[in-house]
C-alpha cells in the first residue's frame, strides 16, 4: 500500500569451505552404511525366499479371484403347522402359500407325547423329513420318510425335550435339482462385517461422549488462564498423548484377556484409542477458534448462550463431525484387523479361515473388507466435504 | 429516528500487562455526527471503540450514551444498551461457515427470546427485514451464500447489514476499510455515510487514511499514544498538520 515498498537487495548465500563439507558427507555416508548393514541383518531380509517359497502363497492368490460366494443346495418344498405344548394354543403356521399342507394330531401335547403327522399336496415319491422348529429358531430332526405317488405321507413322532410352549412341526420334501444361493461363508462374512461396522460405530460413539467434554479441558485457550486450569490442561493432554501412543492392537489383546475374546474387547480397544485421538483433534479445533465472531455477536447484545450458539457452535461442530466420521472410517479399518487378536468382527473370521487353510472362504472375507473399507472411505469423504 | 449522543469523561484503560492504551480521554459526540478517529497503529483507537460498548472494561472514567452511564450498567442493562450500538470490524468478524442471512439475523439476537436461538428460529418479518438490509448494501442475491465465499468488500457489507439489524442509534466502526482496497473502501464507507445522513445514526469510525477521513467525517479526533492530540473539523487538518502531530516518518505510510 505504501509508495516506498522496498525490494530487498539479494545477498549471496554463504558458501562453506569445500574441504570441510566433503569430509562431513563421507562421515555421514559411513554412518548410514553401518546402520543399513545392521538393519539388513537383524530383519533377516532374504529376497530369494520371495521367489523360492512362492508356491506357499499361490493357493491364496489363486483363490483370491474366486471367493466362495454362492453354493448349490437341494431344492426343498416346505410346509409347517403350529403346535402348542402344555395346553397352549397352537401358533399360526410360519410358511403360507405353498401347495403342501401338514396336519397333526393332537394339536396340543406335552414333551414325550406321540404326535401323528400327515401331509398332502407334496411332490410325489420324494424323501421327506419331519422337523421340530422351536421358538428360538433351533431345528430338531425327528423323522425321515417319503411321500407316496399321490404326494401324501404319514409319520408318527415324539415331542422332543424342548422348552417354551409355541412350536412348529415342519416338513421338508426334497425336490429334484438344486438351487443356487449365498454360501455359508458369504453369509457368515456379511454377518461379521455388520458386526465389524457396528463395533467401530460403538467404539467411536463411546469415544465421542468422553472426548467432547475432555477436549474442553484440554484446550489451552480455555484452561491456561489460572494455575489450576493449566494443571488440568497438562494432565489431560498428557493422558491423550499416552493413550494415543498405545496401539489399538495391543489394547485389544489386553481387553480380550480382560473381558474375553469378542467384539466387546474390540469396542473397548478402539474406544480408548479414539478418545485420545479425537480428544486431541477436538482440543486443537477449540484452540483455533476465531475470537472475532464471538466479539461481534457479544457486541449485538446477545446473551452468553446465544454467543455460544451463533459464534462458537458453527466454528466447532462441523469440524467435530468431520473428525468423528473420519475416525469411524479409520476404526472400521482397524476393527478388521483387531479380530486377529481376539477383538471380534470380520478379522476373527478371516483368521479362522486362514488357520484352516480355507482360502476361498478367506478370499470372501478379504473382498468384503476391501469393499467395505473403500465404501467407508468414500462415504466419509463425501460427508466431510458436505459439513465443513 | 435520532442518533445517540456520546460523552466520554476522563477515560483511562490500562491492560493487565501494564500497557496504558488510553490516558484520560474526554470528548463528546452530538447526535447525527460522523466522527472520525485517526491515529497510528497502537494509538488506542480499537481500545476506545471497545470501551464504549464495554467489550473492553475501562480502568477508570465514565462513558455516557444518551445520558445513560454505560460504565455503571449491570450485565442485563449492558446487553440492552449493546443492542442499540452496532459495531463494524476491520476483520469483518462474520461467522464464516454460516450463510449470510444468518450472519445478518444474528444482529437481532439481543431482541429475540433466547429459546428461539436453539432452533435458529427467526420469524418471517425479521427474515424479510434482513433481506431488505442486504438490499440496502447492494447484495440481496448473496443471502444464502456462505459468508466465507464473499469478497472482503461484500463481507464488510454483510457486517453493516448485521449492525443495521440492531436498529442502532450509534455505529462503532473500527477501521472498517483497513483490509480493503481503495475503491472498495469508498463503496463501503458510502453505505455508512448513507445511514448517517438518511437515518441520522451517529457514527464513530476509526480510519488509517487522512484522505478518507477528510472525505467522510463531519468531525475528527486524532489519538496519539492514548491521548487526544487534535480535535476539530476534518478541513482543519492537512498533511502539514498531520506531520506535526504524528511526526515526519508517519506521513508516508498513513496517507494513501
Ligand atoms: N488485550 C491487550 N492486552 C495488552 N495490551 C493491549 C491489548 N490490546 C491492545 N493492547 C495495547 O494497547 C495499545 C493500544 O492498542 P489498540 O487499541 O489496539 O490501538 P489501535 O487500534 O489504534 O491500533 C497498544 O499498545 C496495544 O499493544
Ligand atoms: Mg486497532
Amino acid at each position: 500500500m505504501g509508495p516506498n515498498t522496498e525490494t530487498p537487495v539479494p545477498r549471496a548465500p554463504e558458501v562453506p569451505r569445500p574441504g570441510a563439507g566433503a569430509l562431513r558427507v563421507i562421515l555421514w555416508l559411513i554412518f548410514l552404511g553401518v546402520i543399513y548393514v545392521y538393519g539388513w541383518q537383524v530383519t533377516q531380509i532374504n529376497l530369494g525366499e520371495l521367489g523360492r517359497k512362492a508356491y506357499l502363497i499361490r493357493p491364496l492368490l489363486r483363490d483370491l479371484i474366486r471367493p466362495d460366494l454362492v453354493e448349490r443346495r437341494p431344492r426343498l418344498q416346505v410346509a409347517d403347522t403350529g403346535i402348542g405344548l402344555d395346553g397352549a394354543t397352537p401358533p399360526a403356521p410360519l410358511q403360507t402359500g405353498g401347495s403342501g399342507r401338514v396336519t397333526i394330531n393332537p394339536v396340543t401335547a406335552k414333551v414325550g407325547d406321540p404326535v401323528s403327522v400327515a401331509g398332502e399336496g407334496f411332490a410325489p415319491s420324494r424323501p421327506a423329513e419331519v422337523i421340530w422348529f422351536d421358538q428360538s429358531g433351533v431345528k430338531v430332526h425327528l423323522s425321515k420318510t417319503s411321500t407316496d405317488v399321490s404326494g401324501r405321507f404319514q409319520a408318527t413322532v415324539t415331542v422332543p425335550n424342548v422348552i417354551g410352549t409355541e412350536h412348529h412341526v415342519m416338513v421338508e420334501v426334497g425336490l429334484e435339482g438344486t438351487t443356487l444361493g449365498p454360501s455359508n461363508a458369504l453369509r457368515l462374512t456379511l454377518f461379521r462385517m455388520v458386526e465389524t461396522v457396528f463395533l467401530a460405530l460403538m467404539g467411536t460413539t463411546m469415544a465421542v461422549f468422553l472426548a467432547v467434554p475432555l477436549s474442553f479441558l484440554g484446550a489451552k485457550n480455555l484452561m491456561a488462564r489460572n494455575p489450576l486450569g493449566a494443571l488440568i490442561y497438562y494432565a489431560v493432554r498428557t493422558v491423550f498423548n499416552i493413550a494415543r501412543s498405545i496401539e489399538p492392537l495391543i489394547l485389544a489383546t489386553v481387553f480380550a484377556v480382560w473381558v474375553g475374546i469378542g467384539p466387546f474387547a474390540g469396542v473397548m480397544a478402539l474406544g480408548i484409542h479414539s478418545i485420545a485421538s479425537l480428544g486431541k483433534l477436538y482440543s486443537e479445533q477449540i484452540e483455533s477458534i476465531d475470537p472475532g465472531p464471538i466479539e461481534a455477536i457479544t457486541a449485538t447484545g446477545a446473551s452468553m448462550l446465544q454467543v455460544v450458539r451463533y459464534a462458537v457452535v458453527p466454528q466447532i461442530v462441523p469440524p467435530f463431525i468431520a473428525f468423528t466420521i473420519y475416525r469411524w472410517d479409520i476404526n472400521v479399518r482397524m476393527s478388521t484387523v483387531i479380530g486377529f487378536v481376539g477383538g471380534g468382527g470380520i478379522g476373527f473370521l478371516l483368521m479362522q479361515y486362514i488357520n484352516l487353510l480355507q482360502w476361498k472362504q478367506a478370499a470372501t472375507a478379504v473382498w468384503a473388507i476391501t469393499l467395505v473399507v473403500a465404501a467407508m472411505d468414500y462415504f466419509s469423504a463425501v460427508v466431510r466435504e458436505k459439513v465443513v | 429516528m435520532r442518533g445517540a449522543a456520546v460523552r466520554i469523561e476522563n477515560l483511562t484503560k490500562i491492560y493487565p500487562d501494564g500497557t496504558r492504551a488510553l490516558n484520560g480521554v474526554s470528548f463528546s459526540v452530538t447526535p447525527g455526527e460522523f466522527l472520525i478517529i485517526i491515529g497510528l497503529s497502537g494509538s488506542g483507537k480499537s481500545t476506545l471503540m471497545r470501551c464504549i460498548n464495554r467489550l473492553v472494561e475501562p480502568t477508570s472514567g465514565k462513558i455516557f450514551v444518551d445520558d445513560v452511564e454505560v460504565t455503571a450498567l449491570a450485565p442485563d442493562e449492558l446487553r440492552r444498551m449493546r443492542r442499540q450500538i452496532g459495531m463494524i470490524f476491520q476483520q469483518f468478524n462474520l461467522v464464516k461457515r454460516s450463510p449470510v442471512i444468518t450472519n445478518v439475523l444474528s444482529g437481532r439476537l439481543g431482541y429475540v427470546p433466547p429459546a428461539w436461538s436453539l432452533y435458529n428460529y427467526f420469524p418471517r418479518d425479521l427474515r424479510e427485514q434482513a433481506v431488505a438490509h442486504l438490499t440496502t448494501v447492494g447484495i440481496p442475491e448473496k443471502a444464502h451464500t456462505r459468508a466465507d465465499q464473499l469478497s472482503g468488500g461484500q463481507q464488510q457489507r454483510v457486517g453493516i447489514a448485521r449492525a443495521l439489524m440492531q436498529d442502532p442509534k450509534l455505529i462503532l466502526a473500527d477501521e472498517p476499510v483497513a483490509s480493503l482496497d481503495p475503491a472498495t473502501s469508498h463503496s463501503v464507507l458510502r453505505y455508512v455515510e448513507e445511514l448517517n445522513r438518511r437515518d441520522g445514526i451517529t457514527v464513530m469510525c476509526s480510519l488509517h487514511f487522512l484522505s478518507l477521513a477528510r472525505r467522510y467525517g463531519t468531525r475528527l479526533i486524532a489519538l496519539k499514544a492514548g491521548e487526544i492530540a487534535f480535535e476539530g473539523l476534518p478541513s482543519e487538518i492537512d498533511e502539514q498538520r498531520f506531520k506535526e502531530i504524528f511526526g515526519e516518518e508517519a506521513v508516508e505510510v498513513e496517507i494513501a
